[in-house]
């Protein structure tokens, strides 16, 4: 089992038409990035988040850390929103990919519902330094999320 | 009739580590600038050439700014250890 790709999960289109998901800076859902080893196996199917085959190490805690939310906006027929970069400080971390998932989805609370499965493409290590992910540029042809 | 759009796809993530050590000023500054001015490939080259002027130009303000940033919280670092008669912990720190 690895990771084999990027996927936009299906549950979460699908909680898109439910009102599930609100990106919103500062009034919106909160969302939160965990780190998974390459035992992972994700796919679009993948519906919640797991501690199965979470990362472990000095700097980070399951469940992975906080996002912060850029308001969605427009750009000509595209509807894209974006996250601020994420780093996990002073840590010692091997991962090969995330999961981005909502913990207020639907206005509850303690949510796992899945939004994306990102691979990194290959094992990414920090030691006793930062780990960043670094998200790409917030435009109709690259953004986190984009609806076109 | 034809409907155009509909398509949802997850963007590309890029991932950046240190090794014993935290991101420089420019590091940083790079991130920073790729979030704010992107410069299509496809521009005319007039434009494209003034756009990554204007960037270069912006990557030198930003990074004198950061090393100021970095600075000034040492100095605050510094007195909060001084305070706690860390002395010679806030004289590594003023060092750096």
């Amino acid at each position: 089992m690895a990771f084999s790709g990027n996927f936009m999960c299906t549950s979460f289109k699908q909680e898109l038409l439910q009102a599930k998901h609100d990106f919103t800076n500062g009034s919106g859902d909160t969302f939160k990035l965990a780190l998974y080893d390459n035992s992972a196996s994700f796919n679009a199917a993948t519906t919640a988040y797991t501690t199965s085959n979470e990362v472990s190490g000095t700097g980070y805690s399951a469940g992975g850390g906080t996002l912060t939310n850029v308001t969605p906006t427009t750009s000509g027929t595209t509807a894209l929103t974006d996250f601020s970069d994420l780093t996990f400080g002073s840590s010692t971390i091997t991962a090969r990919g995330c999961l981005i998932y909502n913990t207020t989805a639907g206005a509850a609370s303690n949510t796992t519902n899945t939004v994306v499965v990102l691979d990194f493409g290959s094992n990414k290590s920090s030691s006793a330094g930062d780990f960043t992910i670094v998200f790409p540029t917030p435009d109709a042809s690259n953004a986190i999320i984009r609806i076109a | 009739m034809m409907v155009e759009g509909g398509k949802i796809s997850p963007g590309i993530v890029e991932v950046q580590t240190t090794d014993h050590r935290g991101f420089t000023p420019e590091e940083v500054a790079e991130r920073c600038l790729n979030k704010l001015i992107s410069v299509s490939d496809t521009a005319p080259p007039a434009i494209k050439e003034q756009a990554l002027a204007y960037k270069d130009h912006l990557s030198a303000v930003l990074v004198f700014y950061m090393k100021e940033a970095v600075n000034s919280d040492r100095t605050t670092i510094y007195n909060v250890l001084c305070d706690a008669g860390q002395k010679d912990l806030a004289e590594l720190i003023r060092r750096l």
